[in-house]
């Protein structure tokens, strides 16, 4: 008897237990990313602090990272096969191949979740709202990617000039950098006024609204809708590129530059001028130009958006769709804990994990509570989001770059590109590669701008003309 | 002992072409995938870029097979004459080095090597009174700097199964040649190259059935704005079109293109190696 009343109560409370178990068990999420990995020690101490504060809030969730090949190209393939396979993580990070998977219907509408989160909400910038209203499976919370140019301010100084505001007034810049010995070497002539790599995208950030270009699709005469790339602005544009690289005040090597090829150009004092891709790069730069020349102390100067005959401002952000961000699976039997997550990430508590790194290391805390960055700061990076509405407790960009920050914040204005169909992907590769091919063969001097029209004829005739008659459809009148 | 190879042959190299129905339809993540026919191939055929990409695949692959294969034979006839066994250590060790190199690392070299405001290429011309060429923003040189690295990448390694045909050679013939007064031209004309005709055969069909590859890692490497119009191949095209963007039956229906135009390649050079060499793969 005794026996049997303490295997039923055993069987009561292991029932019991088991019932209530869910209320209180841990969910596991799976989260890919190529910034979040079980093999980088800060990655999981990242991960581990988002968890404690997850669970402090009332969200006991195991965030799972899961390790894919380093390197964004092998990240994307990688990513494209696993989720081909079928293998769908709770949380998803694209660079690329997004569109695909979206059309599949394994992508989460996100807007639904933003519309009642909150924190992300506050957190979107601008040009997040836009993109999430075009495309609504991407969220990537960061100021829009604009190139802005910056040299050695001792240099500028050395120079006596002030910093250029027009277009004749940076070809001017260039043109005493180049002619100036800057770099001490003995030979003056021999420093390239800016240099760059890969194609003209960086130098397009600021000289695009000079020039006229305001945006993918420009009206031509007749009022038709035609591709910004084959108007007369954008051949005044190739012509002042072109110019530079003739005189020798423009990297004609750009092509094949890499970017640490570029960035070596600029330490070592063989270019003035580089374009820095955002605010924090800029600070890295600052920081390796110190490196490279111990004890001189280098501050940069932020060089402003010139204005030119056709106007003033940073080129036109496109808002079709983010190019890269978080996905969410709409498979995922989480998706509650899977958007914590991300919400989180936009809360202040989770943008001074991510944006601060770790106290003691990255940072200290004073008895005051005032907050002093470390040198180690230079070595973290976020790896979620940049809230446009989380403020540093101090100052976390130097002057220069939050100076590039404030005219990014300042100086927003929407493109109208759009996201393509499949069916024109062919055209808008093919029509790409012409352009990419014709522009550097004019600012290498391959080419003569004299060529001009039988650009325009080869882009048109490789899928040009066929997607602006798509454009004439989306954009209408 | 046979079977764990023909297992692995089996596993990897012919289950997987059952996925190659993949070209014939519309991929689904969420199964089942929807048959299409040919409407992958008629995307392909119908790019506007695919026939210029599939012209540089044929231009450079030929220029590869013209210009790059003979090399390691001629390689491996000089090595084996050269007498001084010492010597002919140094040099292989020398010549077999670039192979185990990255692409990635060759592409930094030859852009160093022919920057055209540094590199020594340039340097060397200019001092002998020539003006500079960017060799790799070139249209005309680009597919040249292809052939050439490809060359100095590989010769030295693919030279060895020619060595180690030609140390396979009845040494008796040498000595009948020498018996008959052969000099050394003679002896590598009339024993040397025929001892090695059914290995370069063997490697000449192999090398067909890979025609249409002309090294995806070593173009995506070199290529760059300017030249890509020039070395733009299918398979830069299909990593481009297919895996960056998600296409994958697009990318499996280029990639069945190229493994049939490889199949027929194969299967003609051996019929044609049979008939004038009595040699083949099979």
């Amino acid at each position: 008897m005794t026996l049997k009343k303490l295997l039923l109560a055993t069987t009561a409370i292991a029932t019991l237990g088991a019932l209530a178990a869910p209320a209180f068990a841990q969910t596991t999420i799976r989260l890919v990313s190529k910034d979040l990995l079980t093999t980088n020690p800060d990655d999981v101490k990242e991960i581990e602090a988002i968890e404690a504060a997850l669970k402090a809030q009332g969200h006991d969730i195991d965030i799972q990272t899961i390790d894919l090949p380093g390197g964004t190209s092998a990240y994307v393939d990688a990513l494209g096969v696993m989720l081909l396979s079928g293998d769908i993580p709770d949380i998803i990070y694209f660079q690329g191949g997004d569109q695909k998977m979206a059309e599949q219907g394994i992508l989460e509408d996100l807007n639904p979740w933003i519309e009642k989160s909150e924190h992300i909400k506050a957190a979107l910038w601008p040009h997040n709202v836009e993109r999430l209203a075009n495309y609504p499976y991407l969220l990537y919370v960061y100021p829009p990617r604009a190139p802005q140019p910056v040299m050695r301010q001792d240099w500028l100084d050395q120079l006596g000039l002030a910093a250029p505001t027009t277009v004749e007034e940076y070809e001017a810049l260039f043109q005493a950098i180049h002619d100036a010995d800057l770099d001490g070497d003995g030979t003056p002539g021999n420093t390239l006024g800016l240099t760059g790599f890969g194609n003209t995208t960086e130098l397009d950030s600021v000289f695009n609204q000079a020039f006229g270009i305001t945006g993918t699709w420009m009206k031509n005469a007749d009022g038709a809708w035609v591709n910004a790339r084959v108007t007369d602005a954008e051949k005044a544009k190739i012509e002042f590129y072109a110019r530079l690289a003739e005189k020798g005040l423009y990297d004609r090597e750009y092509v094949t530059n890499t970017f640490d090829v570029k960035e070596d150009k600029f330490y070592t004092g063989k270019a003035g001028v580089i374009f820095g891709s955002s605010p924090e790069v800029i600070d890295i730069y600052a920081g390796k130009m110190r490196q490279a020349h111990p004890g001189e102390n280098i501050e940069l100067a932020l060089l402003p958006v010139p204005s030119g005959p056709g106007g003033q401002g940073l080129a036109a952000v496109d808002v079709s769709k983010e190019a890269r961000g978080w996905a969410m699976s709409s498979l995922s039997e989480h998706k509650e804990e899977a958007f914590a997550v991300l919400d989180f990430m936009a809360s202040k508590e989770g943008q001074d994990i991510d944006r601060m790194g770790f106290a003691d290391v990255h940072h200290t805390v004073g008895a005051d509570g005032a907050v002093t960055f470390t040198d180690q700061i230079s070595t973290w990076y976020a790896r979620f989001f940049n809230a446009a509405n989380w403020t540093p407790p101090t100052a976390l960009l130097s002057p220069t770059a939050q100076s590039a920050l404030d005219t990014i914040k300042a100086d927003f204005t929407a493109d109208n590109a759009f996201v393509w169909p499949a069916d024109y992907a062919a055209d808008v590769d093919a029509a790409e590669q012409v352009y990419r091919s014709w522009v550097a063969r004019f600012i290498t001097g391959e080419a003569s701008l004299d060529q001009w029209d039988t650009f325009v004829s080869e882009y048109n005739a490789a899928g040009g003309q066929r997607m602006a008659e798509y454009a004439a459809t989306v954009l209408g009148d | 002992m046979m079977a764990p190879g023909l297992l692995f042959f089996f596993i990897w190299h012919y289950v997987p072409i059952w996925e190659a129905k993949m070209a014939f339809e519309q991929v689904r993540i969420i199964p089942p995938n929807i048959w299409v026919g040919l409407k992958n191939f008629q995307q392909l055929f119908s790019s506007p870029i695919f026939y210029q990409v599939l012209a540089n695949t044929l231009i450079i692959s030929g220029m590869k097979i013209l210009f790059v294969f003979p090399v390691p034979i001629m390689v491996a006839l000089l090595l084996n004459e050269v007498r001084n066994g010492k010597l002919r250590g140094v040099i292989q060790s020398a010549i077999y080095l670039p192979h185990f190199l990255s692409w990635v690392v060759i592409a930094g070299v030859f852009i160093a090597l022919l920057s055209p405001t540094d590199g020594a290429v340039n340097q060397v011309q200019q001092a002998m009174g020539f003006g500079t060429t960017n060799y790799l923003t070139n249209t005309g040189t680009i597919r040249w700097v292809l052939v050439i690295s490809e060359i100095w990448r590989s010769a030295g390694w693919d030279s060895l199964l020619y060595l180690a045909a030609i140390f396979a050679i009845d040494p008796a013939l040498y000595e009948a040649a020498e018996m008959d007064g052969a000099s050394r031209w003679q002896k590598i004309w009339h024993v040397t190259i025929p001892g090695i005709i059914p290995t370069i055969a063997t490697l000449f069909i192999l090398n067909m059935g890979m025609f249409l590859s002309a090294d995806l890692n070593q173009v995506i490497n070199f290529q760059n704005d300017v030249n890509a119009s020039a070395i733009d191949i299918l398979d830069t095209y299909v990593y481009r079109m297919g895996l960056s963007t998600g296409e994958y039956a697009l990318a499996t229906a280029a990639g069945l293109f190229k493994a049939v135009i490889g199949m027929i390649l194969v299967v003609t050079s051996h019929l044609v190696s049979k008939r004038l060499t009595g040699k083949g793969v099979w």
